[in-house]
Formats: C-alpha cells, structure tokens, sequence
C-alpha cells in the first residue's frame, strides 16, 4: 500500500471542502489514508460503501455508507394490496425469502385471526429449514472464499443447487418462491416430493463431513479466524446483533427455542452455543445449525399429518368418490378422512382478502438474526405501515466498533463472518 | 460405542448452561404496572395481535422509563429489536419493539412525536438505535431530540422530503403512482 511519508501533522486545508468521514474538529492526520472500500468490491456481498481511515495498515476508523440498493420496499406495500404485495417481499431478502413470506403470513393470520392447518406448518418448517441449509451453504462457500478458498465455493454451490431443485418442484422457483399463503400454501407437496427431501438430508451430512474435513481444522483456516474480530455480549447488545454472532458470544438466545412460533415446539433440536465470541465460534455455530436442521426435518417428514402429497391426492379423490357414490347407495364405506380443513387449509379469495384493522409485530428466527415485520391495517386491502426488521440492518451497524485496530486485511474475514446481505439491510 | 463419549465434530459446545430461558406467561400490563411501581404513569395500550404489551410513553417520561425496563429486576430489556416511524394523518409515531435476552418477552413502546415533529431519542438508554433512528428520520422526518449523529441514511443526502410521509409527493408526471 502506499503512503506519504510527510511528517505527522495536523492542519486542514482552508479551501477545501474536507472528504466525507474525515473529522474536521479531530484533525486531519497525514499520517492517516481514507480509502473507500466499495459499493463495487467483490467480497461486501451486494453494494456496500466502507470510509476507512487506515493508520498503515491498521483500521483506524470507519463509517459504513448504505442505501444503494434501497428499492423502498416499505413505501411499495402502501400503494398494493396485501396479495399484490406478496412477491415484492422474496426481494427483501433473496437468500432465504420464505423466511420473509412467514413473517409477512404470520402478521396477516394474527390479525385476521386465521388458522392454520398443522400440516401446512409442517410444510412451512420443512422448506424454512432446507433454506436455512442454502443460506448457510451460501456463506459458507463465500466466506472461505473471503479467506482464500475457492473450492468450498464450488461443493457449497453443488449442494445449493440441489435443493434449489427441489425448491423448484415445490413451488416453481429457485430462488422468487412467493410460496405461502394466508391461512396456507400455494400448493400441495408434488407426489414423491418427501423421498427426494429425505435422499438428501441422508447425503447430505456425509458431504458437510468432507467439508468440515477440508476447511474447520484446516490451519490456514485457524490462523485468520481464531481470536479474530471478537464480538462480545455486551457489544452485541449496544448494537442489537442477533443470531449466530450473538450465540457465538454465548447467549442461547432462538426464537426457534424461546418464543416457537409455527411448530417448533414439537421438534427436538438444539441450540448450538460458542462461548469464544470470535470469527471461528461464528463459524462452527452456523456449520452446527445446519446439522440441526437437518434433525428438524428429518422429524418434519417423519411426522407431518397426510404425509406424501401424491399419496393424499389419491386418498382425497377416493373420499370424493365415495362419499358422492353413498348418497345412492348408503352401504359404501367411506375411508377416513379428518377434514378437507385439516389438510389444506382455508380457501380465500386472496385477490379480494381485507383483513380488519389491527397491528401485528412478528419476529422468526432468519439464518442472519431476528427478521421482524410490523404490520398496521387499516381495514382496506392494502397494508397502512409494513417495517421490516432486517437481521442484516442491526448486524452491519456494529462493523466499526469490531474492526478499529484490526487489520486491514482481516476485514473481509470479519465480514464475511457477520453474514450480512446488503439487500436486506437496505431493503 | 457410547454416544456420551463421541466427540463432536467441531469444538462448539452446545451443552453449554444456556442463558436463556423460555418466558412465562406474565399478566396483561405486566411492564406499565412495573414503571407505575417506579412512580412513572404510562399510557396502557393492550396487546397487539400477536400477544406483545404495547405502552405509550409521552416526552417527559420516554428517558426515565426506558432505563427502568432496562433495569428491570426480572426481564430486564436489554435487546433493542427496531424502530418503526407511523404516519398516523394527525401526528407521526415511533414504534420500539424491545426484547429481553433473559426472559424472552417483548415490549412494544409507542413516543409520539410533537407537532414540529420532534422527539425524544433513546439513544442514551439503548445506543442500538442509532441506525434505526436515522432510518425513521430519514423517510418520516422524525427529530430525534439528542441523537448524536442525525442524518439520512438509506436516501441520498441530497434528498428532498420524507418519502414514507402518506403526503409525500414525487413531483414527476412520468411517475403514475402519485395517484394510487
């Protein structure tokens, strides 16, 4: 890097207008270098701006700069109704978007008051834990590509891709889902969609075991991530970070475990915790939380009410039958069936749905943190006030405060561990 | 082999004490009867939809309340979640969502801003909002009354007006949703 080797003073030019995240009243150091980091770098994951003042190499200071990818999400949602709105919300944050459409359903069911069946919930847990499986492969092939690695890139994205399969016969998408529904789901499972989920989870861990081989003890690894970038309980509150960098410091703290929202309270899994605070423990919690989803959905096919979609399908069109062929002939047994309600939920006309006034505040737990949506109808179709909590949003604000005295080539190891996605905190 | 004497693949502990524990059920205006014990009077709003107290503080009282739910003996709110400007038509609101770390619950608490659009900030209570607060100044033009660093922070800087403001205008005929 190069630097001028004037002696250390301090003077501001009269003349000129001082470069943004310079302090004036501080002075201006000559010792000191602003470089602008971004929007366009290939490891800020979106368009990110990073003012860092580097005192040699070292981070002396600096000022995130965000909203280039502002799309104003939350002004949309005033000018559509709640149905039209809908696929806008895969756009808040495309890494794991069903995560979005839960929050976004819970807040609509809350405050209408609608129920909703026990598969369906099964369904919903099953798809938000295979992509918290995506989301997570996603960082972790970028982040040892932060760090150097470009193979895990390749075997994260192979896996990806195979769930982006199945993402596709589900809903039609691989990425756009627009999947849930108030009170349900678009659609049933496809026939034999389950089978090809469980082929998966029982690939899958063999091949995280090959990963973890190649990348968790690899020394290179070690050395850029242990003791590096270490976030703190206390920091982690001034900042309002949430999610793995925040169990990485110790707290348990999932909304999966402490306020369960869908069916969560009837799976077993547990809450990987680190106690080290550093970018490694943030490491080795999210690759942990990617074998407890694996455990939630094991349980999800195992228990989920209907089971095979292609298998209910052809249960329900025998119901059908029978039950219309017993009208003329009362000795025909009709085979048992709970109720169309049970299994498919409510039909709504969703073009025309208004739910009453009312305000809902629903947080999940997304793969990044706690994703919040704050909803205030007013009666009509469309939304008053729709805020949304970006896990992202919290989770950047603290980058400053991590990386002053760092290095500057550890940064992107920092960030990288943080997760963060720029749509998201932008929105 | 015994599975208690596998060791695991990787060095996080998940048996570690967990810090956290899943909230009890707690009486309706379980936080305004709390800041009432403290000699503050707040306004009691019920639960939202989804079961969370909500409270509304006024401008005298937002500082002193805030830091006795900080301190709360048994759920201290120590985990500031959002921010959320409302335009209500008459006046503009901000919405804070808190949670407790230890006990889990959460608290909504509602400041409504002054006719010249000024409020209190939090930021001495809670400096999570920082970002938060811009935010809601930045589309609504809420004054945050002792925030240290009030800017935009999502529009750019040369922006004119509040964008989320349900009066707001793009002077733009190319722009068909100013009639929506």
């Amino acid at each position: 890097m190069m630097m001028m080797s004037t002696p250390s003073s301090t003077l501001t030019p009269p003349d000129v207008k001082p470069m943004q995240g310079v302090s004036v009243e501080k002075g201006f150091d000559t010792n000191d270098l602003v470089v602008n980091i971004g929007p366009q770098h290939p490891s800020t994951h979106g368009v990110l701006r990073l003012i860092t003042t580097l005192n040699g190499e070292v981070v002396k200071d600096m000022e995130p700069v965000i909203g280039y990818l502002h799309r104003s999400k939350e002004k949309m949602a005033e000018s559509r109704s709640l149905f039209q709105y809908q696929p806008t919300i895969d756009r808040v944050e495309y890494l794991s978007s069903f995560y979005d459409h839960l929050a976004f359903v819970n807040c609509v069911e809350k405050i209408a008051g609608l129920g909703v069946p026990k598969r369906v919930e099964y369904i919903r847990m099953i798809t938000l834990e295979l992509n918290r499986i995506t989301s997570h492969l996603l960082w972790f092939g970028t982040f040892l590509l932060d760090l150097g690695a470009s193979t895990p890139f390749f075997w994260a994205f192979r896996d990806r891709e195979e769930v982006f399969t199945l993402f596709e016969k589900l809903t039609g998408a691989r990425m756009m889902y627009n999947y849930y529904r108030f009170g349900g789901v678009n659609a049933d499972l496809p026939s034999g969609w389950l089978n090809e989920v469980r082929k998966f989870i029982d690939d899958f861990p063999r091949r995280l075991d090959e990963y973890e081989a190649v990348a968790t003890k690899n020394p290179i690894v070690l050395d850029r991530t242990i003791g590096q970038g270490i976030l703190t309980k206390e920091t982690c509150l001034q900042f309002g970070v949430t999610g793995p960098a925040l169990r990485a410091a110790g707290y348990a703290a999932d909304l999966r475990k402490t306020n369960p929202y869908s069916c969560y309270n009837e799976v077993e899994f547990e809450v990987p915790v680190a106690t080290e605070a550093d970018t490694y423990a943030r490491y080795v919690v999210r690759v942990q939380e990617m074998r407890e989803s694996l455990k939630i959905i094991r349980q999800c096919i195992d228990n989920i009410p209907g089971g095979d979609g292609g298998e209910l399908g052809l249960l329900k069109a025998k119901v059908d039958e029978a039950t219309k062929a017993k009208k003329k002939d009362p000795t025909i047994e009709v085979p048992a069936w709970n109720s169309d309600w049970d299994m498919f939920g409510k039909k709504i006309n969703l073009l025309t749905y208004k739910p009453p006034a009312g305000e809902a505040s629903v947080f999940v737990e997304s793969p990044r943190g706690v994703l919040g949506c704050y909803m205030v109808t007013d009666g009509t179709p469309k939304a008053a006030r729709v805020k949304w909590r970006g896990a992202s949003f919290s989770n950047l604000s603290c980058l400053p405060a991590l990386m002053k005295g760092h290095m500057y080539s550890d940064l992107m190891a920092i960030f990288g561990s943080l997760d963060v996605i720029m749509p998201e905190v932008d929105r | 082999m015994n599975a208690e004497n596998n060791p695991s693949s990787s060095p996080a502990s998940s048996a570690s004490t967990p810090e956290v524990a899943v909230p009890q059920a707690v009486p309706a205006g379980f936080f305004g009867a709390y800041l009432a014990s403290k000699g503050i009077a707040v306004e009691n709003l019920g639960s939202d939809a989804t079961g969370m107290e909500q409270i509304r503080l006024t401008a005298e009282n937002a500082l002193p309340a805030a830091e006795a739910l900080k301190h709360h003996p048994d759920s201290p709110m120590d985990l500031l979640l959002s921010v959320a400007g409302v335009d209500l038509l008459t006046h503009r609101e901000s919405v804070y969502h808190v949670q407790s770390i230890l006990s889990s619950q959460f608290l909504i608490i509602k400041i409504a801003a002054n006719e010249k659009d000024e409020a209190p900030s939090l930021f001495a209570v809670w400096p999570a909002v920082d970002w938060h607060e811009r935010e809601a100044f930045d589309l609504y033009g809420i004054v945050y009354q002792g925030h240290p660093d009030l800017r935009r922070i999502l529009m750019p800087t040369y922006w004119e007006g509040f964008p989320l403001r349900k009066d707001y205008k793009q002077e733009d005929p190319r722009l068909v949703w100013n009639n929506r």
